[in-house]
């Protein structure tokens, strides 16, 4: 009853602002719940909260409840019925499971309280029932290092000789399969003449990248580029081409910008990644929120942009804190 | 068997008032903090909170049990885990292909059955070796949670069946399936532990055992059946959760053995054995997600909840302690 109230009440508010003054939107307060996957787990996650909590108290017309289900996804499954409980206008989850939410997350929709997914998605069964996922872009992603690494090459004069590898992230990980993807799409459009001799899972492991190197290092006397899924298995095949004596030839292109990789593009061994900050992904999360409340029209997939970051242009990024 | 003392009312009491001194105060200090309009004792809410204690409701009743018997069972949450993954698991094998939504029963059934036969290797351990059983858990903690990863890997196991769902989250007078399971769970129990041979057994073994072999009680057979009790309700609990869910990671489940065991003391079982009520861990089961809830409501973080369930839990047993020296003076005087 209450939640009809506000629904009519934020709707004449919004006619009568469209008829009155033009451009003025729906002045309700709108109470959005949060329920995140685990808090503290690692730095990405912790400024994620920090960000999307400062996000809404710089917001007059947002009340957040901000939940964390400690990694456990019976605690998610209970914090997303305690908001349908209390009646929230909106709910944002990050799954800790992207199949295990998606009965709880029907009853939300069930109850007429849209659901926004925020960083990772959940699985396609549970599509129907969700207002947007807000995230980053993979296969952009993917793309967007293939257009460093060929940038790199045309600098360099190699783009027609040039010979890369890639190291992927965990097999039948969805992050993994679409950078892949997508580098593999853009690279021959942008460079078609550079060849990828070989792909190999790393499992957004270090050293399990650097094992992975290791036996490319072997196998291929000519190296120019590595592509790597995250900068983690970036930096870990780095290590095994400077054990190996051959880095310096070598163009290391990785993605989501991990702290590890950006002190390495500051002592110029690393060349470029993508970079993905938690500050925009919670932020994205919350305007999703508002945009889907305010009747806007919102994509399905609203992707937050994930720029690109070279050796060039990092002075004009923040070092991850992650 | 002693009869109810006087202290054994305060205590089993003193959780109820508990329960009642968190319902207060999380509807006062609602009032304050909460962002919710809807009051926290709204009956909708307090439905919720009985189906959001099935999980460890269903096992801390099995770890009563135990407990009484002056056993401990450690190995609850990985039995809880491998029962869920056999359920949900099985309903994508070949052979059972052609059985339709039939297969839902099916898989239960042989969730149901991977929870005895863990117990019972647990209580055939216990009853065979004599090593104590919360050694034997401990092992058959760290094992049966191998066997959740060698099954899948650190994959989770998915399948996803609305008819299940949809059985899970039915409801009768409001309670949904698991609140039923819970409630059934509890009441049979309890009068399994107050109304047959096998539950004065149960406390007189707890009690003393010398006394209790010596008294002619087969010791070794009656805990081989407390323990495959407690597979049978870790696996049902792991029935009536991931009937719901469809989906279970390989690290679920990890401890709920401690949280089963908090619920157990904080409603007055004795660590020791050969007291305590089914009827008290029910209680403590219903005080720990209130406290849960409650925190969450008027918007404190996990990190707070879980110092203040510990904090509680260590007072309580400090309560208790007093209460029981009273009460055994006052029986002198």
């Amino acid at each position: 009853m209450t939640k009809l109230n506000t629904a009519m009440l934020a709707a004449t508010t919004a006619l009568a602002g469209m008829a009155f003054a033009g451009a003025a939107t729906a002045q309700d307060t709108w109470r959005i719940g949060i329920t995140q996957n685990n808090v503290g787990v690692d730095s990405y996650q912790t400024t994620y909260e920090s960000a999307f909590i400062a996000a809404a108290e710089a917001n007059p017309n947002v009340e957040v409840v901000v939940l964390d289900a400690g990694g456990d996804v019976a605690r998610q499954i209970a914090q997303v019925q305690d908001l349908i409980q209390q009646e929230v206008d909106a709910i944002i989850i990050w799954p800790t499971n992207g199949q295990a939410v998606i009965p709880a997350v029907r009853e939300a929709f069930q109850s007429d309280i849209p659901v926004i997914v925020t960083n990772s998605n959940i699985a396609e069964d549970g599509f129907p029932f969700v207002a947007s996922f807000s995230g980053p872009d993979n296969i952009t992603q993917g793309r967007r290092a293939a257009e460093i690494m060929c940038t790199r090459f045309e600098d360099l004069g190699i783009q027609d000789e040039a010979q890369i590898v890639q190291i992927t992230g965990q097999p039948g990980y969805t992050t993994a399969i679409e950078r892949a993807q997508g580098f593999e799409e853009r690279l021959p459009e942008v460079c078609p003449n550079v060849t990828l001799v070989e792909s190999q899972p790393g499992n957004w492991n270090r050293e399990d990248a650097q094992r992975v190197m290791e036996a490319f290092l072997v196998q291929y006397d000519n190296i120019d580029g590595v592509y790597s899924g995250d900068d983690n298995m970036g930096v870990g095949a780095l290590n095994a081409a400077l054990a190996a004596g051959r880095a310096e030839g070598i163009t290391f292109v990785g993605a989501t910008n991990f702290a590890v990789g950006y002190d390495a593009m500051g002592r110029g061994e690393y060349w470029g990644s993508i970079y993905q900050s938690p500050v925009d992904d919670a932020e994205a999360a919350l305007q999703t929120a508002l945009d889907v409340l305010n009747g806007e029209d919102v994509p399905f997939l609203n992707y937050f942009d994930t720029p690109k970051i070279t050796q060039e242009n990092m002075d004009q990024y923040d070092r991850p804190v992650f | 068997m002693t009869k109810p003392t006087l202290s054994g009312l305060i205590k089993n009491g003193a959780i109820w008032g508990f329960i009642v001194l968190e319902l207060i105060f999380f509807s006062v200090a609602g009032h304050f903090w909460s962002m919710s309009e809807s009051a926290f004792m709204d009956f909708g809410n307090m439905l919720l909170l009985l189906k959001q204690s099935a999980p460890i409701g269903i096992i801390a009743v099995g770890m009563t049990v135990i407990m009484i018997n002056g056993n401990i069972d450690l190995s609850v949450g990985a039995t809880y885990a491998l029962s869920a993954v056999v359920m949900l698991d099985s309903m994508s094998w070949p052979i059972f292909a052609g059985l339709g939504d039939w297969v839902i029963p099916v898989a239960w059934l042989l969730a149901l059955l991977t929870g005895v036969t863990l117990g019972l290797i647990n209580g055939l351990i216990v009853w065979k070796t004599g090593v104590d059983a919360f050694i034997v858990t401990l092992g058959a903690m760290l094992g049966y949670r191998g066997l959740v990863f060698m099954y899948n890997g650190e994959q989770p196991t998915y399948h996803l069946n609305w008819t299940m769902v949809d059985i899970a989250e039915a409801n009768v007078l409001g309670l949904e399936t698991p609140s039923l399971v819970l409630i059934a769970v509890v009441v049979i129990v309890w009068l399994l532990m107050t109304r047959t041979v096998h539950g004065r057994n149960a406390y007189a073994i707890g009690d003393n055992r010398e006394a209790a072999v010596n008294a002619g009680i087969r010791v070794g057979p009656h805990m081989l059946l407390n323990f495959a009790l407690i597979g049978f309700l870790s696996a049902l609990s792991a029935v009536a959760f991931y009937s719901a869910s469809g989906s279970v990671n390989p690290n679920d489940g990890t401890l709920f053995e401690l949280w089963a065991i908090t619920a157990v003391v904080l409603g007055g079982t004795k660590l020791t054995g050969g007291s305590g009520s089914i009827i008290g861990t029910f209680g403590g089961v219903i005080a720990i997600q209130l406290l849960r809830k409650g925190l969450g409501y008027i918007g404190a973080d996990t990190e707070t909840v879980n110092l203040v369930i510990g904090t509680i839990l260590i007072a309580v047993l400090f309560l208790d302690k007093q209460l029981n020296r009273k009460g055994q003076e006052e029986l002198k005087v």
